[in-house]
Parts: C-alpha cells; structure tokens; sequence
C-alpha cells in the first residue's frame, strides 16, 4: 500500500514537472484552457482524423488543464501536422499545434531527421540538407524513402554550408 | 524598389527553384532583392519551446534592421516565424509574402503576355501556413486563382484549399503524408500550383504523373521569360 502510494506520488510529480514545461515552452498559462468550451470544433477539423480515429485536441488541452496523463503514442502527439486548422476554427484561436510542440519535445519523441535537421542548425546556424540526410541515412534507409531519389532529382544541387557569424 | 530578401535554408538547397523563379518574377515586375547579411534558420516547426523558435527571427530582424524596412520571405514556414517576431517586436518592418507583395491588377497591368494559359486546367494550393493562423495568413487568398482565370486558365481545386499535405511529416511518418497527399491529388484536376517548398515535395513524390508547378514558373510562362510549363 505504502508502495503504490508512493508511485502515485512520483507521478504526479512528473505529470506537474511535465506539465510546467509545456506551459513555460509554449507561452500558454493552465488558467488560459479554462476558456475552452469543449466545443469540439479543433476536433471535428482536426487533420489528424484523416489518419487516427481517435484524434481529440480539445481532450488533450483539458488533461493538461486537469494536470491529467497524456501518452507518448497520443495520435497527436505522433501524427500533428502543425496544420493550425484547429486554431483557426478555434473560437478562442487556440494555438494548438504549438501545444503539441511542446509537448513532443518535452516527451523526447524527436525523430532521427529532426534530430539531425536541429544538430544542423547548432553547427551552422543554418540547415544544410546534405548533413541531414546523412545523419538520418539509416532512418531513410529503414523506411524506405530511398525509392523516391528520381523524383527527387530537381531538388538536388550542391553548395558547401555557410557558417553564420553571430546568432 | 529595393527590398530585404530572407530565403531560409531550403530556398538555398532544394528549393532552389523557387529561389531563383521569385528573383526573376521580382526583377521582371521592377523591384531587386537583397539578402539580409548572414540570416540565421528561423527554425521552421522544430523547435517545442517558442522563445527559442521567434527568438531565431527576431535575431534576423536585428542583422536587417540598418538595411532594410520591407522583407520578402517567400518561404511561408519563414514568413510565418518572422512575421510573428516582427509582431512581438512592434512591426518594425514589414514582413511581405511575394503573392502579397502584388496586387492582382498590379500583375496584371505590369504583365506583357507571351503565352495565355487557356485551354490549361490547374488547381492552386496553397498549403496550411499561407492561409493559418490568421494572425500571420497573406491577404490576398484567391490571388492564384485571380491570376490564372486572367490569363485564361481554368482552376478546380476549391475542396481541398484548406487541407493540409502533411508535409510536416514526412521525414517523420511518411504514411501519414503519403496519404493526406493523395486526398488531394485525387480530389482535384490539372496541373497543382504551390507556393510552398514541402508541399511541392510531398506533393511531387506521391503524384503519379500530375505536374506540380510553383506559381512563379507559371507566371514566368505567362511572361515569356520560359517557352514550357
């Protein structure tokens, strides 16, 4: 008994230290979703039902509001196509997707090609495309992307990156 | 008419396209682009914290701010973050997407034309971030549509004007693209006119044969300055 209350005590404790970074990460305060009507309009204009059944902002937004769990394979967390339909239809304009943003980064669900495309950025201060794709080979490779090369010709061209001076 | 110009890093690889054809469509209409001293990435949709992500455009700001009070940044994920730094900065500048930069009788009274479009059919698209959030959208929503009616051309495309491609995700799960993709390869007909780097890309890749065209090329066409569309 002393066990399971202590488990539960630790997760809460996540849940909140999750909860606040997602709040400072994405500038919204936990009383600026009290506002939210349960409407559903982000729901039913979601993009994401058009690839996950179960597919709720609205949800998501009131279990961050209520400090509730929310799963790493939320569909959209995986699936978000930062698309802003729902903060457009959104009678408060909600800005969902960013949310969503950070949250993944809170969750550390970052794929091998964002990795790759922020490690860039660090180096650089720019994206260079040929280290991207070098740093995501085995990830391109795995899931098959290589298959798309002769379309993707006319998007090819080299330069030799740009390091900026300052920020 | 000189004005700042912010490609963003895929206007300088795989776009490249689309960073040459707004140049030429610019210096054709009269006016010349000039890069803002070494722009940094505006970090496009990557980043979870928003400070960081703005902060990216605001320091582009900054590098612009002894040169330049008018931006063109044809790349509508780096039209959005700067447009959005520019607002939290007082709109010091003004942050201008090329379909904004003319007005359609502008187009249209500067444009000598060398080929018509008609007899073509073409769907405009515009993808997500050019029309949402309304804070930083373009103005002239149906300028693509205005354009090519004017010149002749027969446009389709209405259903899926506000759906996404899912370009955002496709270095990420490629399915989800592939298939939001195909919603609206087909639901339309003709030729797809984008203005947006993913959305050619996504589009493009799981098309079977539909010509995906940036609006640029097209109004060169129209222009004459090329023979082929």
């Amino acid at each position: 008994m002393q066990k399971t209350n202590s488990n539960n005590e630790h997760r809460t404790k996540n849940i909140a230290y999750r909860d606040n970074r997602v709040f400072e990460m994405s500038g919204y305060k936990r009383e600026d979703f009290s506002v939210c009507l349960g409407c559903k309009i982000c729901a039913s204009v979601c993009t994401v039902n058009d690839l996950s059944a179960d597919s709720n902002p609205q949800e998501l937004l009131s279990s961050l509001f209520l400090g509730r769990t929310i799963e790493n394979d939320n569909p959209l967390v995986r699936f978000c196509t930062n698309c802003y339909r729902c903060t457009h239809n959104c009678p408060w304009g909600i800005r969902i997707p960013e949310v969503i943003r950070a949250f993944r980064e809170t969750l550390g669900v970052e794929s091998q090609f964002e990795k790759a495309f922020k490690g860039a950025i660090k180096i650089w201060g720019r994206v260079y495309e040929p280290y991207v794709f070098l740093m995501s080979a085995t990830f391109m490779l795995k899931e098959g992307y290589m298959r798309y090369m002769p379309k993707w010709l006319e998007y090819m061209s080299f330069h030799l990156p740009h390091k900026i001076k300052g920020r | 008419m000189e004005y700042g110009y912010y490609p963003g890093c895929s206007l300088t690889g795989s776009a490249q396209r689309l960073n040459t054809t707004t140049k030429k469509v610019f210096k054709k209409l009269g006016h010349d682009l000039k890069e803002i001293p070494d722009w940094h990435c505006c970090g496009a949709f990557e980043y979870g914290d928003r400070n960081e992500l703005i902060g990216f455009s605001k320091s582009n700001l900054k590098k612009a701010e002894d040169y330049f009070n008018d931006i063109v940044a044809p790349c509508p994920a780096c039209y959005k973050n700067l447009k959005e730094a520019n607002q939290e900065e007082g709109n010091r500048f003004s942050i201008i997407h090329p379909l904004d930069m003319f007005e359609y009788s502008d187009i249209v009274a500067s444009t000598a034309v060398k080929h018509d479009l008609k007899g073509r059919l073409f769907t405009p698209y515009y993808g997500c971030v050019l029309l949402r959030p309304k804070e930083t959208a373009i103005k002239n929503k149906d300028i693509m549509e205005s354009v090519i009616t004017h010149f002749g051309g027969e446009v389709d495309g209405d259903k899926v004007k506000d759906r996404c491609c899912g370009g955002n995700q496709f270095f990420i799960n490629k399915w989800a693209t592939e298939r939001l993709s195909k919603l609206i390869i087909d639901k339309t007909r003709g030729d797809l006119v984008v203005f947006c780097p993913l959305c050619h890309m996504a589009l493009k890749t799981f098309s079977e044969n539909r010509k995906i065209i940036y609006f640029n090329d097209l109004l060169l066409y129209v222009m004459g300055e090329t023979d082929k569309l």
